[in-house]
């Protein structure tokens, strides 16, 4: 395990060197001039130069990479000439909300895509199963910003329940905290819920056919204990693959719900560093989010074992 | 499972009291009634579309740079909503006869944020910086000098003598804030790094892509003038007020419908009937600024004047107004750069050759050119909605005329970028914020470069003309002459005046605009 774990982590560098060059590349060598965006668009050719000067960005692009390469590796992923801040600094500041909503949309995703899944392979054809295949579908297939801006009419517009945006951290109180994050953990939640619930019946359905429990049944089992402690078990391998990557997502991909509901969250925070060209920060966050999703795979495969006693890590057969 | 289940219950049920301990704050602000009496603690939730990059008013045309450092900073002279130029942190101010010295007189006793007293020395360095920094310093006083004569007196020494000079200081993006001395020495290569002015509000937190936090600043010293624009009277009637970046529009309007943002600017007019039929909201309309399609002077089809006059002599400029704008309640047709308001610029000058519609005429004009069946370019972006629609306006007009086209559509810093070159486009829509004069409407003058590159010696020369006539009364006719210029040289098309709407809670009282919101002599009742 320990091996596994140490060579996984290895192979991070090569991954890490080849999206920082990637990253690097694309930031600069798509249109869009920061010093236009700080400056504002009726500034002079000479104000742009000479701040350009100071900045450093009228340096030939293989010395600003390899300048910023060199403090990469050692461990200096540079500072936001917007934000006055570093960007790991920076990275953290916004991490804090999206791990808030991605735990929230995850567990929405969770508790209802087992419950789903699970009714729709023990009810296999009937109406239940129908209906749990068309939430699935809804899921998968509506955009969600549109769930999102839904929600915010009926919850927040309509009935007042919830607020239209924003976010308070944890340190405002629990229910403030979860209070802002409903609606957009909702939006969320309801996309990677259609894909866990579309595994979770399909992975449910392969086991129920299986001999064992088959043999559950015949021992004259009782159905709950049959379907929770001996099928569900065993079908949740690719389940936990797909939470797995869906985790990643929901850690890396909020951008729309982030921006919908006003999260100040790294999704945003991409937007709005691509939007005003933060070299630096998109650098240096799509670098930090290349390490948090492998980390988070590691994780994943890691659980395998605890999951399913018979995978081993590395075991020699 | 049952563990799952039991845990999800318990989360419903933490969610469910949540929802009810928000629906009472919600309610009780939505309950609130203009009829109320002003709260002297309230606080202002503003829902504002768009970051801020710099918090340093000498460096950025931007314009939420402009909005909320106006409420943080003052200068030497400002406006008045007819947009005439008055002191604000200046007593008085006298210009020499020869036009060459301006004297200003400073109000004494006005307070820092940090409590110190502004004087002379802050007002020189402060001066000095925008000079250098600012794109508006840097074009119109260039060799200009401010002096300390004393304590509470500054004088600006030209070079030669401008018309236009009190404008320019009353500028309001980028102005000319008067900061401490001390911020201006420890100000870095990016602007001033301590935020700190004598304006009714003070800066009391600022998190980036979130929120700006301005709270009252007790000691702030108004004039007793009466309340005109940004001049005169100044109150802080507000205790608090937050300055919440909400990208999103359709968020925008439902939080000030909902009562959860009290001021929500920048509201597409497509949400018009949306804002003005809610409860306890009002539509709040003011001047947008200038609506038009830049060509490419300097290469490609559009350097022949012909092909410019094609284009102009076809435009309708009330159907381009029409698709971007919504009905004709959100916009004015008007021939001229400056608005009707701005009474020493407006001119209707050359209106002949203004919302023509003339597809005939463009036709010949088009076949007199030089134009040889080659693709126009049209740059354009969606980020900003009129902006794309004026282009897809322009693209049916020009290829009725017969010219080809293609439209190229970016992300607006991509646009910007792209638009300094002059090989990437042929022509662009754009809207120009209201500027104190003609001079600084960045696409007149071949000095200031602007994509495009206008270069008509009779432009420049009318515009040097105007700065050295000793009244506006004198120089009323140049202005005149200059917009005719600008009809039969057509750096421009003018397409007309846009408005832009606000939605205010009907619990605020007092809200109004020039150039930007005004967020002093604002109450909220409670």
């Amino acid at each position: 395990m320990l091996k596994y774990t140490i060579q996984r982590l290895l192979q991070l560098i090569p991954i890490f060197f080849v999206v920082a060059v990637v990253v690097f590349f694309l930031a600069h060598l798509t249109p869009g001039d920061p010093v236009t965006v700080l400056l504002g668009d009726e500034a002079s050719a000479e104000a742009k130069a000479e701040l350009r000067h100071e900045l450093g960005f009228d340096l030939p692009l293989y010395t600003q990479f390899t300048q910023w390469i060199s403090d990469v590796f050692r461990g200096d992923l540079g500072e936001s000439f917007f934000l006055n801040q570093p960007v790991t600094e920076v990275f953290f500041n916004y991490l804090g909300p999206t791990i808030s909503l991605a735990i929230y949309a995850q567990f929405i995703a969770i508790v209802l895509s087992l419950l789903f899944g699970v009714i729709a392979a023990r009810r296999r054809g009937t109406v239940a199963d129908q209906a749990v295949t068309g939430f699935s579908l809804l899921g998968i297939s509506v955009p969600s910003f549109l769930v999102g801006l839904f929600l915010i009419l009926l919850f927040a517009v309509q009935l007042q329940w919830f607020p239209v945006a924003g976010y308070q951290p944890l340190s405002e109180g629990l229910l403030e905290h979860i209070r802002y994050l409903t609606l957009p953990a909702i939006a969320l939640g309801m996309m990677q819920a259609g894909l866990i619930t579309r595994m979770t019946r399909s992975s449910m359905l392969d086991v129920m056919k299986t001999n064992y429990i088959k043999t559950a049944k015949s021992k004259g089992l009782r159905e709950n204990k049959i379907t929770y402690k001996h099928a569900l078990r065993n079908a949740f391998i690719p389940i936990l693959t797909v939470i797995g990557e869906s985790f990643g997502t929901l850690i890396t991909g909020a951008a729309v719900v982030e921006t919908v509901f006003n999260i100040p969250g790294i999704g945003q925070l991409i937007v709005n560093s691509i939007e005003r060209r933060d070299f630096t920060v998109i650098q240096g966050t799509v670098l930090l989010i290349t390490v948090t999703y492998v980390l988070i795979n590691l994780i994943v495969d890691l659980l395998y074992g605890a999951v399913d006693p018979r995978i081993r890590l590395n075991k020699k057969k | 499972m049952k563990k799952v289940l039991l845990t999800a219950l318990l989360f419903l049920i933490l969610t469910v009291l949540a929802a009810c301990g928000g629906n009472e704050d919600s309610n009780s602000d939505g309950a609130e009634t203009a009829t109320d009496e002003a709260n002297t603690d309230a606080t202002l939730n503003v829902a504002y579309p768009t970051n801020l990059q710099t918090m340093d008013p000498h460096l950025t045309t931007n314009q939420s740079t402009r909005d909320v450092s106006r409420q943080i900073y003052e200068q030497l002279l400002t406006l008045n909503e007819q947009y005439e130029v008055v002191p604000s942190l200046a007593e008085s101010y006298e210009v020499s006869e020869d036009g060459l010295t301006y004297t200003f007189d400073l109000r004494e006793g006005v307070l820092f944020h940090n409590g110190e007293e502004m004087q002379a020395e802050d007002v020189v360095a402060s001066m000095e910086k925008w000079m250098e920094t600012s794109t508006q310093g840097m074009a119109n006083l260039a060799g200009a000098e401010f002096i300390e004569v004393d304590t509470y007196t500054v004088e600006l020494h030209i070079d030669e003598a401008s018309l236009i000079i009190p404008y320019v200081l009353a500028d309001t993006a980028p102005f000319p804030a008067i900061v401490p001395k001390e911020s201006v020495e420890s100000a870095g290569d990016t602007g001033l790094e301590e935020y700190i002015g004598t304006g009714p509000f003070q800066l009391e937190e600022w998190t980036a892509d979130q929120h700006i936090h301005l709270t009252r600043f007790e000691d702030y010293e108004s004039t007793d003038d009466d309340a005109s624009g940004l001049a005169g009277k100044k109150e802080a009637l507000v205790k608090d007020i937050y300055f919440n970046i909400v990208p999103d529009a359709s968020t925008r309007v439902a939080g000030v419908t909902t009562g959860e943002y009290d001021i929500a600017v920048d509201i597409p007019l497509d949400n018009a009937d949306q804002v003005e039929s809610a409860d306890d909201v009002n539509a709040f309309y003011s001047d947008g600024g200038i609506s038009a399609f830049v060509y490419n002077n300097q290469s490609g089809p559009f350097s022949d004047i012909k092909l410019r006059e094609a284009f102009n002599t076809a435009f309708n400029a009330e159907e381009a107004m029409t698709a971007a704008y919504s009905n004709d309640n959100f916009f004015e047709l008007d021939p001229g750069l400056a608005l009707p308001d701005q009474v020493n610029w407006h001119s209707t000058a050359g209106e002949e050759q203004y919302n023509q519609g003339d597809i005939e005429a463009a036709t010949q004009l088009v076949e007199e050119s030089d134009y040889n069946g080659e693709e126009i370019t049209i740059l354009s972006t969606r980020d900003y909605p009129d902006h794309y629609s004026l282009s897809i306006v322009a693209q049916e007009v020009l290829e009725t005329i017969g010219v080809n086209t293609t439209l190229d559509i970016y992300d607006w810093p991509t646009v910007q970028e792209i638009r300094t070159e002059p090989e990437n486009f042929d022509i662009f829509p754009m809207t120009f914020a209201v500027r104190p004069t003609l001079h600084q409407l960045p696409f007149l003058d071949s000095k200031a470069a602007y994509p495009g590159w206008s270069d008509s010696e009779e432009i420049d020369q009318l515009l040097e003309d105007i700065t050295r006539q000793s009244s506006f009364e004198e120089a009323y006719p140049y202005v005149e002459e200059l917009q005719q210029e600008v009809w039969n040289y057509l750096p421009v098309t003018k397409i007309g005046n846009q408005q832009e709407l606000v939605a205010v809670s009907s619990d605020v009282d007092g809200y109004s605009d020039l150039i930007g919101p005004i967020l002093w002599n604002v109450s909220k009742s409670e």
